[in-house]
């Protein structure tokens, strides 16, 4: 089994399996003050993402999803409560310590791709190799060769961002993403500069993700469409949970899970 | 990603590395020039064949600018009273500032010949009028001087008299009494050239007694003596010229990586969501900055090699003498003022929060 793999309580006796959480928030709270105004963008969030699963959280502008997406990927500290990831609260760390949970733990997919336009497909996957420092060891280039042929941009290597068509770009950014095996990915509207055909695809290659590696992604979108590709569905409104669908049938895809 | 970087931005790259290079060539050429005119003079002073130098007292190093105060009595005074002295030459010199920039000695043949050997000469003979003047193969060479040529120098006109290989003191010589006439110094002479017998040492030291209040210096020691720490007002020259290479070097390395970095932002702000540190990008503005100015020192200590072969061809007499300490010098300056000018920009770069450089435009 490896890290992407679902921790299967071995003692669970029927029903539904306990599943280990990898990201919590408990009360969670980010008030920005803009002037003299205090703006509360978040308001108390509670949430559980358990590891292997692929999250959508939608809501309106403004409704506070996007700070809590930066929250989650340790780019902001919260003003009050607490994120958890693998059971460690990251909400006090300074700086240094949300750059180490972002180098070791948390992969981004942004709606711009945001990838380096001087540097060819390649050489921005490379980046985060480099960036990530660990040695880097036969398994990890095998991966590497699996997520290329599975986002199917082995062809598209040495081409720079500028030569390549929007979805293509936006499947450079998820290998960038996932290269180093990320706990957590969090896609900030990953399909939102892509048109509907470049859409399906991406999205499809999150499941294909989710399902072939296991990997824990969290999807933040206002698109309601984007939920139908997700295991669970969390909404929020002014700055709160209002709606949390528990995994639809997360027992029943257990066995798609296990290696 | 640094070579990327400098390939996607050609213009900039290529200003900031010529910003450098201009730099390091500024510096290169100004100290090459000093060090090469102050070198080719003791030289050529050695050339002359002297011992000892007598001057007039506190009188500067550089010859060019001794004044016409010494009476040329003293010079026979030195070989009838000084025990050891075999030969004394009195020099008048003058500086010519017409057609380019010329120490012209006024010598007295005989005892010219009598303390560092003859005069060789290439064409022509010894001056046989107070309007004649020899000069050396060089300077005939930057001039296209031909021997029975008139020549206008001194506010006045000479006739080439003889040219002569180059290397016994001036580049320009005229009969001793000639040119103390045209000074308006009669019978005076601004330095002597002294020639001894084994032991120089001694003869400086009976010299230094019968003379006390003159400037007596060994010829073999003028050589270190040229250096420009040594000349007075060229070290503090030296080291202003430096200090503004230095200046302009820190500012378009400022301007080039301040610009860089707001251009960047977005591209800051991925690396920083791709979990690189603070210090990782302090780090990468650093390397970029130094690749920058090495390549600005590589085209810099070529493009003063090209300018010192333009100097040599559009002026001769014009040495210019490259030494490897201020090559590594020139190189270190540069790369000082590339760390310098990018340091700020660097820390303003590592400062951006991750999320406001994502959302830049």
């Amino acid at each position: 089994m490896n890290k992407y793999e679902f921790v299967i309580q071995k003692s669970y006796c029927g029903g539904v399996p306990e599943m280990k959480s990898i990201l919590e928030t408990v009360g969670l709270r980010k008030t920005y003050r803009i002037g003299s105004v205090n703006v509360e963008a978040l308001r108390g969030v509670d949430i559980q993402i358990r590891a292997g699963e692929l999250t959508a959280i939608m809501g309106p502008s403004g409704s506070g999803k996007s700070t809590l997406m930066h929250l989650l990927g340790a780019m902001a500290k919260p003003t009050d409560g607490k994120v958890l990831i693998d059971g460690e609260d990251i909400a006090n760390l300074n700086d240094y310590g949300r750059t180490e949970i972002r180098r070791k733990k948390i992969g981004f997919v942004f709606q711009k791709f945001n990838l380096l336009p001087a540097l060819s497909a390649k050489a921005n996957i490379e980046v985060a190799r480099f960036i990530h420092r660990d040695a880097r060891s036969r398994e990890d280039d095998q991966h590497l060769a699996e997520l290329l042929q599975m986002l199917m941009i082995e062809e598209k290597m040495g081409r720079k961002p500028s030569e390549l068509s929007g979805g293509e770009q936006q499947r450079v950014a998820i290998a960038r993403a996932v290269v180093n095996r990320p706990a957590i990915l969090l896609a900030d509207e990953p399909t939102g500069a892509l048109d509907s055909k470049n859409s399906e695809i991406v999205l499809n290659m999150f499941r294909e993700l989710n399902r072939k590696f296991k990997q824990t992604i969290i999807l933040v979108t206002h698109n309601p469409e984007l939920a139908t590709y997700t295991d669970r569905l969390i909404e929020m409104r002014d700055g709160r949970v209002v709606h949390d669908s528990e995994p639809v049938s997360v027992y029943e895809k257990i066995p798609t899970l296990v290696v | 990603m640094i070579s990327a970087s400098l390939i996607s931005r050609p213009v900039r790259t290529l200003v900031s590395i010529l910003a450098v290079a201009l730099e390091v060539t500024l510096i290169l050429v100004i100290v090459g020039l000093t060090t090469g005119i102050a070198n080719d003079s003791g030289k050529r002073i050695v050339g002359v064949g002297g011992d000892i130098i007598l001057q007039a007292p506190n009188s500067s190093i550089l010859l060019s600018f001794s004044s016409a105060s010494l009476p040329v009595q003293i010079g026979d005074k030195i070989v009838k009273d000084i025990p050891g002295v075999q030969a004394v030459t009195p020099v008048i010199i003058q500086t010519n500032s017409e057609g380019g920039l010329e120490t012209v000695y006024g010598i007295d043949p005989v005892s010219f010949q009598a303390v560092g050997g003859p005069l060789v000469f290439i064409k022509g003979g010894l001056f046989k009028d107070p309007t004649d003047i020899v000069v050396d193969d060089i300077w005939a060479e930057s001039k296209n001087a031909k021997v029975g040529q008139q020549v206008h120098m001194l506010g006045q006109n000479y006739r080439v008299a003889g040219i002569v290989e180059h290397g016994r003191g001036a580049r320009v010589y005229m009969a001793l009494p000639a040119m103390q006439d045209a000074m308006g110094a009669i019978d005076k002479a601004s330095i002597f050239f002294i020639k001894t017998g084994a032991d120089a040492e001694t003869v400086r030291a009976r010299l230094a007694a019968k003379l006390p209040e003159y400037k007596i210096t060994m010829a073999k020691d003028l050589m270190s003596l040229m250096s420009s720490d040594k000349i007075p007002g060229l070290d503090a020259f030296i080291r202003t010229v430096v200090f503004i290479a230095v200046c302009v070097g820190v500012l378009v390395i400022f301007l080039s990586m301040y610009t860089t970095i707001t251009e960047r932002t977005r591209e800051i702000g991925i690396l920083r969501s791709l979990g690189a540190s603070k210090v990782s990008v302090i780090r990468l503005i650093l390397e970029e900055s130094f690749m920058l100015c090495l390549l600005g020192v590589g085209v810099g200590l070529i493009g003063s090699r090209f300018i010192a072969s333009g100097v040599h061809m559009v002026f001769p007499t014009l040495p210019i003498e490259f030494t490897s300490q201020w090559y590594l010098k020139a190189a270190m300056f540069a790369l000082f003022s590339g760390l310098i000018g990018s340091f700020y920009p660097a820390l303003k770069a590592a400062a951006l929060d991750p999320i406001e450089a994502l959302a830049y435009e």
